[in-house]
């Protein structure tokens, strides 16, 4: 049941991904809700299952992007297995230590996506890349509350 | 016959040529009359407006209540109207443009954006039932706006100019000057490629070329708004700003070859 209750939250972030209102934009960024969705559900189920959303979530956001690779999949699985790695190293239990770590994870996601488009031979400005660097991490993670709260309640 | 005395008609005649005098200059007095008892009539006014509004206070607040619902029924009806009405004109130019283009197009509606901020790409609602495949050029009435990456069923996904991945053969329109125009995931497109001599000057519209094989020639694609060089300093690049604004399209139209 919870599970299923997982995979509804699953569809229903990556709805409100697709049809993110334009007003709601900030600098034409958007937050990233799957990716903060992945990093809270490693702090409120078991690993496996955590896990097994991580990469159902990365698997969503790929079927919806113009590239072809699996990128977001990969990385989504990886930062599942980092993050509860790193819940275990030190305590998780405080929120502003779960917002950092969506910080990080969602910072590290974005260089690696940026790095790898520079890569593909994409022209992308400093300001360009720093902006979906920095706004697209910092706008996911002032939402985690409220996903946070979502998926505890799900979770319990 | 009647016989009415004398005296009584006298005394009509008098109370009524009376009458007659004292109506004539009776506006004399009304300025002045209206003026000693307007504060007096003021207040009473005041004082029973006041009064029934006390008597009254229940029944109004139910009406205040229920023209208060009223006003904001007619005020999300006048926010649908203007919504039809800004759909109606986005829908006539369509319908316009597609009747007298030459080109074989077929309508669809913005359903869905891209994911994340590292590209950009929309879904539209139409797809192979439609006739719709991968690698045909979308448009709209202002110029261009992507090519199709994927179609499905029933949706299809088109890449926008201003994604990175998206490259368009084009050409200076004054000086048939050719160049390739990138995505940048700003405001504004780079034409790159140019030639150090290129005649390109602020204000120079950019169009399609025929060497593009997925693009129609002469697509309109935007204006150019700045020109710089390269790192390399071999060749010189233009900032171009898209005709079309890609961050509000809501309808489409996809060219069939």
């Amino acid at each position: 049941m919870k599970n299923l209750f997982f995979l509804f939250t699953v569809l229903i972030l990556a709805t409100l991904e697709l049809n993110w209102p334009i007003f709601l934009n900030f600098f034409y960024c958007k937050p990233d809700l799957l990716l903060v969705f992945m990093v809270v559900v490693v702090f409120c189920t078991d690993f496996k299952t955590a896990l097994i959303f991580g990469i159902l979530a990365g698997l969503v956001k790929d079927l919806f992007s113009p590239g072809v690779s699996a990128v977001n999949t990969i990385g989504f699985s990886v930062w599942s297995y980092a993050v509860y790695l790193f819940s275990r190293q030190i305590s998780t239990d405080e929120s502003y230590v779960r917002l950092a770590v969506v910080l990080a994870v969602g910072l590290l996601h974005n260089f690696i996506i940026g790095l790898q488009s520079i890569g593909a031979g994409n022209i992308l400005s400093w300001g360009v890349f720093l902006r979906n660097l920095i706004i697209v991490s910092v706008y996911s993670m002032s939402l985690a509350p409220l996903i946070f709260k979502l998926t505890k309640r799900i979770a319990s | 016959m009647l016989k009415l005395p004398r005296k009584i008609i006298i005394n009509f005649v008098l109370v009524l040529s009376v009458l007659l005098l004292v109506s004539r200059s009776l506006s004399c007095f009304k300025n002045p009359a209206q003026k000693v008892f307007r504060p007096q009539l003021s207040f009473i006014a005041f004082v029973k407006h006041e009064f029934l509004g006390i008597i009254f206070y229940h029944r109004n607040m139910l009406q205040a209540g229920n023209l208060q619902k009223d006003i904001d029924l007619l005020r999300w009806r006048l926010f649908d109207l203007r919504e039809l009405s800004q759909e109606n004109i986005r829908l006539k130019d369509l319908l316009n443009f597609k009747q007298k283009s030459p080109l074989r197009l077929v309508a669809a509606r913005v359903i869905g954006r891209t994911m994340d901020s590292w590209s950009s790409s929309v879904i539209i609602d139409k797809g192979k039932y439609h006739g719709i495949k991968s690698g045909m050029a979308v448009i709209c009435p202002k110029g261009l706006v992507g090519s199709i990456v994927e179609s499905t069923e029933s949706t299809s996904k088109v890449l926008l100019i201003n994604d990175p991945n998206q490259g368009v053969f084009s050409i200076v329109q004054r000086n048939r000057q050719e160049g390739l125009v990138n995505g940048t995931l700003g405001g504004n497109l780079i034409m790159r490629y140019l030639p150090e001599e290129a005649q390109i000057v602020i204000g120079d519209i950019i169009i399609t070329s025929e060497l593009s094989q997925v693009y129609p020639k002469g697509l309109l694609l935007g204006r150019v708004v700045s020109i710089g060089r390269e790192f390399s300093g071999l060749n010189r690049y233009a900032l171009v700003k898209p005709l079309v604004d890609l961050t509000s399209i809501e309808e489409v139209l996809v060219i069939i070859p």
